[in-house]
């Protein structure tokens, strides 16, 4: 994948920069927001991450020029703790997803691959299939292997999140973002008891564990 | 310089003073001209009747008879007789009471020179022609021109002593302003200078002065209590972060002097361990300031609070079972609150943590929510052993830890959290119960 990142933090930028590389990926970098545009708008990248604050241009200008020349290349903002309100406004602005400093490499790889393939959220299906799995959204009803499985409403909301993105790892933190609407860490592991529950439910008179624990980074769905 | 002028309180004062004065001065000459008009017309008025008079006479007697008049009133005259001059078709002066200077013509005569035993006068006069001659009737305008002058007088003095008066208020007043301010900007001055205790002297009348002494006096308390707040907090954070830290030191120090590498990795990760949770009490204090600042900043969506309680219910029900203690819901329907969710999620989800980590098994915690009026109140209660009393009053400081909970994990942060989102919603949380159990209550407002 080919990755802008403009960050003109230098340890935040080479690290990650860094490890993107490590990962495959093709980085290129700019330390101002002004830079930033410019790169952005002239070359193909399919993924950005932009600081929140940068000189000259800042990351919620970037993005909204950005979005305005019609681009709709993924970007993903970064920004300090503390800043309830700085979320709503970098999505209300055009970025695609947020992340708070300091995280987590693998949280941003995360994000990052969760961005570049997301599917068009607007005609959302009625069903979700991955391998032997199916989940009907509207029936609020889910089968493996055409056994019915029943779920408690937090388990079927946890499980059509992985579905919506087959092969993805989801991290914890973008479970309890996009599962609980939770923009905070609780320090209790809701999301560690309720995936074993909804494992253990999944997996009755399975063999094959569903969904696959990735170690270090989060959780995903096994595909065929 | 004028713009200057009129915003101080002499200057707004004095320029009312002259407004005044300009009033006076107008109503003065509207007075004036109205009194000289109707004394010359009154002149006027006299004169002609007289004429007519002597015009029936004319007629019965003949200029004879009227010359014979006008020496008979002549003997008889007093201050405000008028004056007569009877004159023959050659103008020669038949009978006269003074001695014309301008030419005898018809008509009305609004300012006729005359001359009478050495004094020169005005008058207003009105000359008829008679079959053998002229008769001018004169009525002297001395009399006039006295209530003009005393007029002019009256208004004049009343003039000065208006704008004397007005610019000796507007000192007057200036100098008790600036006097009863100069208290206040002593004691502005005093702060500034770094004596926070001072406070504006009040003199107890409940003037405006006062009333503003007394607001700035609240005012000031109040920043001393922040300031205070501030202080306590910033002390509170520097010591509770030196247990960390030195916790930090110990482990790189033992990663730096390890025997084998999995003594050094193991120390490392320790390490990194620490470092995050350091991390964590100041995303916890970054976000309890945040939402502190929250009230006037954001605008509030509805909040299903009925449908945010059961979810978390819900939510946390598993991890209290795994834990061996019980979680009981008692929530009533259609609460609805103006809020920001996410928050009030994390304040209830750090009530049911406290009540997960700080209870003994076998501990049942009941979330309750009702409403009475316009008032929601959101408890989670448990029957676990509660707190000591003298510890209760400050469990929602910054940093408050329960001695019995030293050992436990936490920075004591969750209910200084709980309570900046209740007071960040128009609400308020207390502590409901601390012995036989503990409870807190969220006090919030119902919305339509």
């Amino acid at each position: 994948m080919r990755i802008l990142i403009v960050e003109d933090d230098a340890e935040t930028r080479a690290f990650v920069a860094q490890g993107l590389g490590q990962a495959g990926h093709q980085v290129a970098t700019s330390l101002d927001g002004r830079d930033g545009l410019f790169q952005a708008t002239g070359g193909e990248f399919e993924a950005i991450v932009v600081d929140r604050m940068l000189p000259g241009l800042d990351g919620l200008a970037l993005v909204k020029a950005l979005r305005a020349a019609g681009d709709t290349t993924p970007v993903l903002m970064l920004t300090a703790v503390g800043g309830i309100a700085d979320r709503v406004e970098g999505l209300e602005n055009g970025a695609d997803d947020y992340l708070v400093k300091p995280f987590a490499f693998s949280e941003l790889a995360a994000r990052l691959n969760a961005l570049a393939r997301r599917p068009a959220p607007r005609n959302e299906p009625h069903q979700l299939k991955v391998a032997d799995i199916v989940l009907d959204l509207d029936r609020r009803s889910v089968e493996r292997g055409g056994q019915r499985v029943h779920l408690q409403p937090r388990e079927f909301a946890l499980l059509a999140e992985l579905m919506r993105n087959p092969r993805r790892v989801m991290t914890r933190t973008m479970l309890l973002e996009r599962v609980w609407d939770f923009d905070f860490d609780p320090k209790t592991n809701i999301v560690e008891t309720h995936l074993s529950r909804l494992r253990s439910k999944l997996n009755a008179g399975f063999d094959e564990d569903a969904i696959e624990t990735v170690r270090g980074a989060g959780y995903m769905i096994r595909g065929e | 310089m004028l713009r200057r002028l009129w915003r101080s309180t002499f200057g707004v004062v004095a320029l009312v003073a002259i407004g005044f004065a300009a009033a006076t001065l107008a109503i003065g000459a509207i007075a004036y001209i109205v009194t000289h008009e109707a004394l010359e017309k009154q002149l006027d008025h006299r004169v002609s009747v007289e004429t007519d008079a002597l015009l029936q006479e004319v007629k019965e007697g003949g200029i004879a008879s009227v010359a014979e008049s006008i020496r008979l009133r002549e003997a008889t005259r007093t201050t405000s007789s008028l004056d007569y001059l009877l004159v023959d078709k050659a103008g020669r002066s038949i009978a006269a009471t003074v001695t014309p200077l301008v030419p005898v013509r018809a008509g009305y005569e609004e300012f006729f020179r005359f001359r009478r035993d050495g004094y020169t006068g005005i008058g207003q006069s009105l000359t008829t022609a008679l079959p053998g001659g002229m008769l001018v009737v004169i009525a002297d305008r001395r009399d006039l021109k006295e209530i003009d002058r005393t007029l002019e007088i009256l208004f004049a003095g009343a003039l000065g002593a208006m704008l004397a008066l007005g610019v000796g208020a507007a000192a007057l007043i200036g100098w008790l302003t600036r006097r009863r301010l100069a208290r206040i900007d002593a004691t502005a001055k005093a702060i500034i200078a770094g004596d926070l205790a001072q406070r504006v002297a009040r003199d107890g009348s409940e003037s405006e002065f006062d009333q503003l002494a007394a607001t700035l006096n609240q005012m000031l308390d109040r920043m001393a209590a922040l300031m205070d707040n501030l202080r306590q907090v910033s002390s509170d954070v520097a010591h509770d972060l030196r247990t960390p830290l030195t916790r930090l030191c110990n482990q790189l120090e033992r990663a730096s002097t390890g025997q084998d590498d999995d003594e050094r990795v193991d120390a490392i990760h320790a390490a990194r361990d620490q470092a995050n949770e350091l991390l964590e009490i100041f995303a916890a204090l970054l976000r309890i300031a945040e939402v502190e600042g929250l009230a006037e900043r954001r605008a509030l969506a509805p909040v299903d609070l009925s449908a945010l309680l059961d979810e978390m219910v819900d939510t946390y029900r598993p991890d209290f079972e795994a834990a061996d203690r019980r979680l009981v819901a008692a929530i009533s329907t259609g609460l609805q609150v103006r809020g920001d969710r996410r928050l009030l999620a994390q304040a209830v989800s750090n009530l049911l943590e406290n009540a997960l980590r700080h209870t003994p098994a076998g501990t049942t915690a009941t979330l309750s929510a009702s409403g009475s009026g316009e008032a929601i109140d959101v408890e989670l209660a448990d029957d676990g052993p509660g707190v000591p009393s003298h510890e209760a009053d400050r469990l929602f400081q910054r940093f408050a830890r329960a001695e019995a909970s030293r050992t436990t994990a936490g920075h004591g942060l969750g209910l200084a959290l709980v309570r900046a989102v209740a007071v960040g919603h128009g609400g308020d949380a207390i502590l409901s119960r601390s012995t036989g159990g503990f409870a807190v209550s969220l006090r919030l407002t119902r919305s339509h």
